[in-house]
């Protein structure tokens, strides 16, 4: 059925006799860009509108929020008032019926994410997210580029820019980045960031900006968590990896006592909300969660208390530095428990710091680099050609969201309701070098999260059915409109 | 007869009484309106900020600032960053009622003061003020209150010291101010991710109201606190606490909390950029689909106000709960159904939105309900 949704979707659009036929015999799209008859639709009536009116595209409303399994529900047990983020979240101003404006010597868009060394507050006054940052910048760089080599903008033939700024200073001045992208140097949608509280930040601006930010690094579930409908993010998020991290950890593997430590910043704070969460839901209640300082190279205390709890198993949350290092040291005092940590370890900087210890370790992660797809594989070499380097998940999701914009202006023209409009109603999952991009209803990655193991001096990527890893029972019926369900049928 | 068929017969009676026209209590609906756009000489069509000052009536939008003569009905001065304003886009105002000063909170560009004909600027390079970002600004006493994107900063213009709220110092979860109103001594920072903050002046201390479910996706019980931890407005009016969100509104009255959705209401959308509270029973809110006003809390009757997007022409829906009690036709009464930000005096109401900025004229306003013929307009149409 779920297959079938998009073609029902654009089938019931196209059916309806309001829509409207441009008036021109120009074509709508530009030659040579890829577009379904459902986009078509779509930018057929978002031209059509006047500033007073909302068209009618369709907004996508989901059963249940996340895919979460009923036992992992939060207060699972009673039915809730009322449930967000089901619906799609419309943009309902009159921005669609600004025209393009005549005088574009090129076509800008905004990269902002960590590319300097600073002394964030936002990441505990230090930062490891530089080598992330720049990985994202040549993704969204090589995007543009390519753009450039066939034609650039195609409906004036003029060339995109990118707009480099730094979102890695004081906390808040991401805020001010993109006040600087609407008013002094204006671009057309924006990509970034990767630290979860400048997201956040760039977000807030971007909606009532009224500008289009596509997220290709933070994993942050709360991201799009906001209700915005200028938000998307290309990359699957904490929430799925946490969902299939704690289903490998107890629904699989029957681990019983699971322990904690993660960075005292957002990005570990909330990076383990789900996976606590879930492990008590599912009455197994993480025994002990111990923070840290960034830029620590002791972390005794930590491992001294969690030692004192004898866990089954220990998850962290963090840097690739710091889950290094805290992994030398667990396992230096003779501790064997499997060790399961955040995507951000899967680097050349953990393996280096781990060394030996590196093998066995598991870490969420949110796609499979060695899937059967020419798209990365043609993507990977053009990257090394480019940059004498590896892409990594940074570079290749920035690349997946920096085309999804190039495509959604190619598609929508110079309008920054529209470019929203064309993303925010694509149906058909983004055909990505990371793999298919189905969005949800809140515009999130909904695709499929995977398990990264080290075995054998290199990564493999599991997904859920590789490891047979059950999983809870989805219902499909949101949970105000459904009975609470027998403790048969949560099985 | 039997005393319950006399109960019934009783009850029909009034039944009866109720139903005629003329009988009911019905809240004061705005049929009279001004509408303001770039043709009558507003900078720009998209308005962020309005503050009613006397007979002056303020006006900011994404490109400049603009002054209504409330006498006249027309745009008198509109200063662009020619003329000195430091900043395009202007998302708050208030007005110092000692000084006359007009505070503008500047979407990137800091605060800046208008005094005497001439523009001060405060940003994070010359000042305490914590971020350039700035959505709200309230004027507390001596002290200007900035919400910004990083925090809350306070100027005292007398001393002229500036104090900084964050995590440091303030039960700020997460730092993202939004919004910033003070009344009756109690200074109110609506917060994106940490619910409301409410700073008592007297004694210096903070109190936090959180979504007690402390879940995004959900709201677990009606009316059991705040309805949402993203909070975009609070309003302290009357020893009553009003709050909007992206995810509906709702109101404390010291003891007990109410939600209000759309589901449940006559609030037109969930999706609320901003409020304002004309007392403890009546508050007006800016939703992303028409202008919501609640007149009397107690029975939960609203009026909702939209505009019909292919003609000139708005109407009003009077809803007790869900029920619709009647529906006005009415000329154009909000320009656009996306509505930003709003002010009321005693009687008008002022409703900035994405496209002009309407004025609503409350001519024989009276607030609560009344018993009033249900013929406001010669066109109103029953939809009960």
């Amino acid at each position: 059925m779920k297959r079938l949704l998009p073609f029902l979707a654009c089938a019931v659009l196209l059916a309806s006799d309001e829509a409207k036929k441009p008036a021109s015999s120009e074509p709508l799209v530009p030659p040579g860009i890829e577009v379904d008859d459902h986009t078509l639709e779509v930018l057929r009536r978002i031209n059509s509108v006047g500033p007073y009116e909302v068209p009618d595209i369709r907004l996508r409303r989901e059963t249940s929020y996340a895919k979460t399994p009923v036992d992992y529900e939060p207060f699972g047990k009673i039915k809730p008032y009322k449930e967000h983020f089901l619906e799609q979240m419309q943009y309902n101003g009159p921005g669609r019926a600004i025209p393009e404006p005549e005088d574009v010597k090129t076509v800008k868009i905004g990269f902002i994410g960590p590319i300097m060394s600073t002394v964030s507050i936002a990441t505990g006054g230090a930062s490891h997210e530089e080598p992330l940052g720049i990985k994202m910048l040549q993704g969204a760089r090589l995007a543009i580029e390519e753009a450039n080599a066939k034609g650039g903008y195609l409906r004036r033939k003029v060339p995109f820019e990118l707009v480099v700024t730094n979102d890695n200073g004081l906390w808040g001045s991401t805020g001010n980045e993109v006040a600087n992208f609407l008013y002094r140097n204006p671009v057309w949608a924006i990509l970034g960031t990767i630290d979860s509280a400048n997201s956040h930040i760039a977000i807030r601006v971007a909606l009532k900006g009224e500008i289009v930010v596509m997220n290709t690094g933070d994993t942050d579930p709360t991201y799009i968590e906001t209700n915005i409908p200028w938000t998307m993010r290309c990359i699957g998020d904490d929430r799925q990896m946490g969902y299939l991290m704690v289903d490998y950890m107890i629904r699989k593997m029957d681990y019983k006592r699971i322990a904690i430590i993660r960075a005292s910043n957002r990005y570990g704070r909330f990076g383990v909300r789900e996976i606590r969460d879930s492990a008590r839901r599912l009455g197994r209640p993480v025994v002990i969660e111990m923070a840290y300082k960034l830029g620590q190279d002791d972390y005794s205390l930590q491992i001294d208390r969690i030692a004192d709890v004898k866990p089954d198993v220990i998850v962290h949350w963090g840097d690739a530095r710091e889950a290094a290092i805290i992994l030398k040291q667990i396992r230096e005092r003779g501790m064997k428990q499997p060790f399961l940590t955040s995507d951000r370890a899967v680097t050349k900087e953990f393996l280096q710091i781990a060394g030996e210890h590196a093998e066995g370790v598991i870490a969420g992660y949110p796609w499979n680099p060695d899937a059967p797809n020419p798209r990365y594989a043609e993507f990977r070499e053009r990257f090394r050609k480019r940059f004498n380097d590896e892409p990594d998940t940074y570079a290749a999701h920035a690349y997946d969201g920096m085309n999804m914009l190039i495509w959604a202006i190619q598609v929508a023209g110079l309008n920054r309701a529209k470019i929203r409009d064309i993303l925010a109603t694509r149906i058909k999952p983004w055909p990505g070098v990371t793999g298919d991009i189905p969005f949800s209803a809140v515009l999130d990655d909904a695709g499929e999260v995977y398990l990264a193991r080290f075995e054998n001096g290199r990564w493999r990527y599991y997904s859920r059915e590789d490891l047979q890893i059950p999983r809870g029972y989805v219902p499909m019926r949101e949970r105000t409109a459904r009975e609470l369900l027998t403790q048969a049928e949560t099985k | 007869m039997k005393p319950a068929a006399i109960l019934l017969a009783i009850g029909m009676m009034s039944s009866a009484l109720a139903a005629e026209p003329g009988a009911e209590k019905l809240p004061f609906v705005y049929t009279k309106w001004k509408q303001f756009t770039v043709k009558d000489g507003l900078p720009d069509d998209h308005i962020y900020a309005v503050k009613s000052d006397g007979h002056r009536i303020w006006v900011g939008t994404d490109h400049g600032l603009a002054l209504i003569d409330k006498r006249t009905a027309k745009v008198v001065r509109v200063w662009t960053e020619k003329d000195g304003l430091p900043w395009p886009s202007i998302t708050g105002i208030d007005v110092d009622p000692k000084t006359g000063d007009v505070w503008l909170a500047l979407f990137g560009g800091g605060l800046a003061r208008l005094s005497g004909g001439r523009f001060d600027h405060w940003h994070q390079l010359n000042s305490g003020l914590v971020n350039d970002v700035v959505y709200g600004v309230a004027v507390e006493n001596d002290n200007v209150w900035a919400a910004t994107t990083a925090g809350a900063s306070r100027y005292n213009t007398v001393t002229g010291e500036w104090t900084i709220f964050t995590e440091k110092n303030a039960p700020m979860e997460e730092i993202w101010n939004y919004g910033v109103h003070y009344r009756d001594g109690k200074v109110h920072l609506a917060v994106w991710g940490s619910g409301v903050l409410e700073y008592d002046v007297k004694t210096n201390r903070w109190k936090d109201y959180l979504d007690p479910d402390g879940e995004m996706e959900i709201d677990l019980y009606r009316d059991d606190g705040i309805v949402h931890v993203i909070t975009t407005g609070a309003n302290y009016v009357d020893n009553v606490l009003w709050v909007s969100s992206y995810f509906g509104v709702c109101r404390y009255d010291g003891r007990n909390w109410r939600g209000f959705y759309n589901m449940d209401s006559g609030l037109p959308s969930d999706f609320n950029n901003n409020l304002r509270a004309r007392s403890g029973r009546e508050a007006w809110f800016a939703s992303d689909k028409g202008l919501g006003a609640i007149m009397d809390a107690e029975t939960n009757t609203w009026v909702a106000y939209t505009r019909d997007p292919k003609s000139d022409s708005g109407k009003a829906v009077v809803m007790r709960d869900k029920t619709v009690l009647e529906t006005i036709e009415m000329g154009l009464n909000v320009p656009h159904n996306f509505i930003i930000a709003i002010d009321v005096d005693d009687k008008d109401v002022f409703v900035a939105t994405a496209k002009g900025l309407a004025w609503g004229i409350g001519e024989g306003y009276y607030s609560g309900l009344r018993e009033r013929p249900r013929m406001l307009a010669e066109n109103r149409r029953d939809e009960k």
